[in-house]
């Protein structure tokens, strides 16, 4: 049910392109979640302090919690469920997985997303780099180290 | 059996952390159900007061409301596990900020919160005690002056806003202090801490036209929760099903009720579909926290460093409604002596109301704050002993064969051996540390720690499939913790299958065997020793009928790993499948096993400690450790910060070590922001810092860089699956101590109030 | 957030401030990182919100053939922090912009967004004044510059008027090629600053030829005093003046108690870490210098 100051958008989601009519005051947060159903983005804090719904626009790792919806028309948006490849996971969420940083998942979509990120950028990151990518991502579990560890694994592997 | 292992011992990756990974797992708040409407509490907006009357016509015009409730739709019952304190919505009365007066069920989110901010509440304010001084004073306004009437689980006696009291003694303190060569004696204070799990609370009650009701929620127990929405709701338990989606993180602060009962009290009254998702600031402010408290102690000591008597008093501050502080006050009481001996203790504790969110169960369980005043006063000894602090402690240390404070008797104990790994990765690795930055100062602190693991009740079902796989079930819910994986590797481990081969239920009350809840670092002990002997149980039959099968005696067999039973030094064998086959087709039915059991350890000792007022009277197996930092400290500032903790760890045996190292880490880095950053702050009997914005939790460039953790696997726990005890909450209990150590080391300050904010820090520093 | 709001995405500066003037409760929607977040808390419920992300160039960072650089009010945190055209005191800018928030923050947020929150602990802000920037505003009434050290008035205020926006922040030349520190504290990892501190200096000769030292976080907007400033010029830098002028600074302080520290301990943080910002721009003037030299 669209109202008059619904706004109609295009963007890319996750390589295939939508349109959708979205509300003024609609985040992408809640688009993801309640409008396509993608509910890997989560929302820890609705305040982009949590990194929880972090997601790819135009490349780069934001909150969706803090992006209005309709600034995404003619965007690319990827969520963690867009970095699965041919069905499975990527190398970075695999990596995940196998190293342990897996615990509660909460914060695992924010985190596989911004580790994705710093892998494109610089395929070989000290653990200070990698830290510095995870700023901003909280996780209660894991006291962080096996998560840093899975991004050396990845970036290992991606590189042999 | 050979040393060969198909499953115990090995670091399998978490089943559940693909489909987290490829962000499909589903968290309660990730459902949605056709004609679902969405729920709104309004929260009290002032400390205490009784309400006059609530105007609900504006709130009923907002276009969308299809349900409104107050305590009047509710049935009148007050519900608690110690003191029947509590009501699901306002009756009359309101006692903390936040606390949930009434609750809207609309078409939509906004609606629903629009129409909640539209309820008018007519207030006659009342005084208030937001702190321990204000609730302690003379004459102090009461939280609830009516607690005498309130029906109680035990008849402890009350006083002014102190609801319960307990003591434990031991020996005679009063006696020796005068033949301590040594006294240290302080104050501590310790803040409220919010448990800060991912995943805000969230609840989804679906009713069915049969008068059932379905609820997802965030929660440790699926039974648990089913229980208090009957006892709040007046419902009887077949009528409530309770399932469990994936949980976010849960620290304790999922362990009693949030918005349950709310949800289905609303599912009920509108017929549909009612999910209520708690904004992180609601949730900071309407459900719990870790215990304030306050703790005066008092340790004396011989030249040598032999501990000769401890005196402790705590005060907890409970918040508005009892929950379950008798059970953290008396747990904190009781480790109050820590895992070492000392024949001369007294003990005294006091659970006090206040006009603030209710403090409840939170990882380590009363444990922190004891350990933190303990450890510190070791710190302080050790220091006017002119000791090395480890050296003093492991002078003291427990041994199996000891008993616990009250008389429980401790059978295993690797409480030496952890001082002795800490003790040696301290001197290798201290050293080889790049020095720190200009300006900062480096320290070293040590703590000893320990906990328990055990409790309750719990169960599991096990049955062999036609092709020789197994399903296994049980009502244990998996927060984070990793129960979902190991609970299958003891079940694999005990048929010598591969974890491949065990099929887990996901857990549903109206399916799934008992259990209480995710907990006191229970599961892997219990639930763990019930699976196991679930499936001992199937095992038998399985061999049983493979000595039917085989022809032989079943003394005869022996399990390969991989499902294949044969007979000892001979080529004569047979499948898991073909056992299997033959059970269901043919002869004696489809081959299962089950267990329960409620733990059932060793008890206090009436005849080494009187002690008072408990709230329980075993608790379980203990666990030990000893935990070192390393921290920098800038002089210039005060900050602090955390460059390496090795955490040793008691564990009897590590059922999966990747999973346990994950524990102990994330344990660490919560027991650093206790230390150093976090805390509840209140003004006005308000919460001044309920969101992320302004109550920080370490992320991971707090975080320590490196945690190495130590699993020292010397003294199995006989009566544990393959020698296993707890890990949940120990890892956390040291590190606040550890730290507060350090820092003493490097600047000369020593603080006894947490969290050792870089103001406090810089002022103690400047106060030398 | 009424359900009335309206959004937009106008493309030209105009059509921004047209629909700013008539509309008291209208706001700008830049990289959205404090905005959105006031209002996805019921903080703020604006009557529409003026996406600017359609103005042409509004985010681009420029030298200017005077040696200045302007930098768009759309340009992100991480792009300014990446800029490689900052030379001597502009670096302050730089090295600033790499301290705000998180990384995804970061590539969010946007200067015009934080100069016009105006927050006093927040890293533009101490920053831009100590760079000297000028502020280009257009308004329906026409366009006109503000130096960064009056435009920001109060706690959260600028000097904006209704129908105004930031258009662009231009950083002057420093022909002195000054060192620069940017010294934050802060309780925890990407929180906004409890106390911060941005010092220009330059030396020449063993004698200071730039001074320029701005605090955050202790007042209504950042603490600046060019008199006490000038002390400093053409000669050496000595701790007992850094001293005098911590303590002239001081009596220009407006401290609130917080969750990031008591207003006693901002006051405490203050000098120390202005000495610590000093040392650290010197030690690096010592290092640039030796690099000539060599």
């Amino acid at each position: 049910m669209t109202e008059s100051n619904d706004i109609p958008i295009r963007l890319t989601l996750n390589k295939s392109l939508k349109s959708v009519f979205c509300k003024p005051t609609e985040t992408l947060l809640s688009l993801l979640r309640d409008g396509f159903g993608l509910t890997g983005s989560k929302r820890g804090c609705n305040q982009g302090l949590c990194g929880a719904c972090t997601v790819l626009i135009d490349g780069k790792p934001m909150r969706s919690c803090l992006t209005i919806a309709a600034t995404c028309n003619g965007r690319d948006v990827v969520t963690v469920e867009g970095l699965l490849e041919n069905g499975k996971l990527s190398t970075m969420q695999q990596a995940l997985v196998d190293s342990g940083g897996v615990q509660c998942g909460f914060c695992t979509p924010g985190v596989a997303i911004a580790l994705t990120s710093l892998l494109r950028e610089d395929p070989k990151p000290d653990r200070t780099k990698i830290r510095e990518a995870l700023s901003g991502h909280l996780c209660r579990c894991s006291g962080y180290i096996k998560i840093v560890d899975a991004a050396e694994a990845a970036a290992e592997k991606a590189g042999s | 059996m050979t040393q060969e292992f198909s499953a115990v011992g090995l670091s399998s990756a978490r089943r559940d952390s693909s489909e987290k990974a490829g962000g499909a797992a589903k968290f309660a708040d990730d459902y949605s159900v056709p004609g679902m409407l969405y729920g709104a509490i309004l929260g009290s907006p002032i400390a205490s007061g009784r309400i006059k009357s609530i105007d609900l016509t504006e709130a009923k015009t907002v276009p969308g409301v299809v349900s409104i409730l107050t305590a009047d739709d509710l049935p009148d019952r007050r519900v608690g596990s110690f003191i029947k304190d509590e009501v699901t919505l306002a009756r009359g009365y309101v006692r903390f900020v936040g606390e949930p007066v009434a609750a809207v069920a609309a078409e939509t989110k906004e609606a629903a919160d629009l129409a909640a901010q539209l309820i008018i509440v007519d207030f006659e304010d009342l005084p208030s005690v937001c702190s321990l001084d204000e609730a302690l004073a003379e004459d102090a306004p009461l939280v609830h002056p009516g607690q005498d009437d309130y029906v109680r689980t035990s008849e402890t006696p009350t006083n002014g806003n102190i609801f319960w009291s307990a003591s434990i003694l031991e020996g005679n303190p009063d006696a020796v202090w005068d033949s301590c060569d040594v006294i240290v004696e302080d104050t501590y204070e310790t803040p409220g801490q919010y448990h800060a799990y991912m995943e805000p609370c969230s609840a989804l009650a679906e009713p069915d036209l049969a008068g059932r009701i379905t609820v997802r929620s965030t929660a440790q127990s699926i039974f648990y929760i089913q229980g208090r929405i009957s006892d709040e709701l007046d419902i009887p338990m077949s009528n409530i099903r309770c399932v469990a989606p994936k949980i976010g993180g849960g620290f304790g602060g999922k362990n009693g009720v949030s918005v349950q009962p709310i949800a289905v009290a609303l599912a009920r009254a509108s017929g549909r579909p009612v999910k209520i998702t708690l904004s992180r600031s609601q949730d900071m402010e309407m459900l719990r926290s870790r215990h304030p408290t306050r703790i005066r102690m008092r340790t004396g000591a011989k030249k040598d460093g032999t501990l000769v008597a401890r005196e402790a008093e705590l005060w907890f501050d409970a918040g508005a409604y009892t929950d379950e502080s008798p059970a953290v006050l008396s747990f904190g009481m009781l480790c109050s002596r820590g895992p070492y001996n000392c024949p001369n203790i007294s003990v005294k504790g006091h659970a006090v109301y206040t006009n603030k969110l209710k403090a409840g169960s939170f990882r380590g369980f009363g444990n922190p704050q004891a350990t933190f005043a303990s450890e510190s006063q070791l710190d302080a000894l050790a220091v006017k002993l002119n000791m090395d602090p480890i050296e003093l402690r492991r002078k003291n240390a427990m041994k199996a064969g000891d008993h616990w404070l009250g008389g429980q008797t401790v059978d295993s104990c690797a409480m030496t051996q952890c001082l002795d790994a800490l003790d040696e990765r301290l001197k290798e690795e201290v050293s080889a540390l790049p020095p720190a930055e200009e300006g900062w100062q480096r320290g070293v602190g040590v703590s000893g720690l320990s906990h328990i693991s055990g409790l309750m009740g719990t169960s599991a079902f096990v049955n062999l499939r036609a092709d020789g796989t197994v399903a296994l079930q049980t009502g244990v819910v998996d927060i984070g913790q990793g129960s979902d994986t190991v609970l299958p590797q003891i079940c694999a481990e005990t048929l010598r299958l591969p974890l491949e081969s065990i099929a887990y239920a996901a857990q549903d009350t109206d399916s799934s065997p008992y259990n209480w809840k995710t907990a006191a670092s229970r599961i892997t002990y219990t639930a763990g020793r019930a699976v196991m002997q679930a499936t001992v149980e199937m095992r038998e039959r399985i061999l049983r009928d493979a000595a039917d099968m085989l022809e032989c005696s079943k003394d005869d067999l022996e399990l390969d790993i991989g499902g294949t039973v044969r007979v000892v030094g001979a080529d004569r064998k047979v499948s898991f499948r073909e056992i299997a086959a033959r059970a269901f087709n043919r002869v004696g039915g489809p081959i299962v096993g089950q267990h329960a059991f409620a733990f059932d350890g060793p008890r206090f000792d009436p005849k080494r400690a009187a002690m008072s007022n408990f709230a329980f009277d075993n608790l379980g197996v203990y666990v030990f450790g000893a935990v070192g930092v390393v921290v920098d400290v800038d002089t210039v500032t005060g900050k602090t910060i955390v460059q390496k903790v090795w955490s040793a760890h008691d564990i009897g045996r590590a059922i999966n070590p990747q999973s346990v190292e994950g524990q102990v880490q994330g344990a660490v880095v919560q027991g650093v922001g206790y230390a150093l950053l976090e805390e509840l702050v209140w003004e006005n009997g308000r919460l001044t810092n309920p969101s992320f914005m302004d109550y920080k939790i370490p992320d991971g460039m707090d975080a320590p860089s490196e945690i190495t953790v130590m699993l020292i696997e010397e003294a199995p726990e006989a009566t544990g699956p393959f020698g296993a005890k707890g890990i949940g909450e120990a890892p956390i209990v040291g590190v606040a101590p550890a730290i507060a150590n350090a820092v003493f080391n490097a600047t000369g300050a020593r603080l006894t109030r947490i969290p050792m904010t870089s103001e406090r820090v810089l002022n103690g520093i400047l106060s030398l | 957030m009424g359900p009335g709001m309206t959004f937009s995405e106008p493309e030209t500066l105009d059509e921004v401030c047209s629909l700013l003037s008539k509309d008291p409760e209208a706001r700008c929607l830049a990289g959205g990182a404090s905005l959105v977040a006031m209002m996805n808390a019921g903080l703020l419920a604006p009557t529409q919100l003026i996406s600017l992300r359609k103005i042409p160039d509004l985010g681009a960072i420029t030298s200017m053939p005077d040696g200045s650089v302007k930098i768009g009010a759309m340009a992100r945190h991480n792009d300014v922090a990446a800029f490689s055209g900052f030379l001597g005191a502009q670096r302050i800018i730089s090295a600033a912009a790499c301290r705000i928030g998180h990384p995804a923050i970061r590539n969010m947020g946007t200067i015009g967004g934080s100069i016009c929150h105006a927050d006093p602990s927040a890293d533009y802000p101490t920053a831009i004044t100590a760079a000297d920037a000028v502020v280009s505003i257009l308004g329906s009434e026409g366009a006109r510059q503000v130096a960064a050290r009056d435009f920001f008035v109060d706690w959260l205020e600028t000097t904006l008027e209704q129908g105004e926006i930031a258009v662009s922040v231009t950083i002057p030349p420093d022909p002195s090629n000054a060192s620069v520190h940017y010294e934050k504290f802060t309780r925890a990892d990407g929180d906004f600053a409890t106390v911060s501190v941005a010092a220009c200096l330059g030396m020449s000769d063993g004698v200071v030829q730039t001074f320029r030292v701005v605090v955050g976080g202790v007042a209504e907007k950042p603490v600046r005093s060019p008199e006490d400033e000038a002390v400093f010029i053409g000669r050496p830098l000595k701790d007992s003046d850094i001293v005098e002028f911590s303590a002239a600074l001081e009596a220009l302080c407006n401290p609130i108690d917080d969750m990031r520290g008591s207003a006693d301990y901002r006051l405490k943080l203050m000098p120390r870490l202005i000495s610590r910002a000093l040392k650290r721009a010197q030690a690096d003037q010592l290092v640039s210098d030796s690099g000539e030299t060599a």
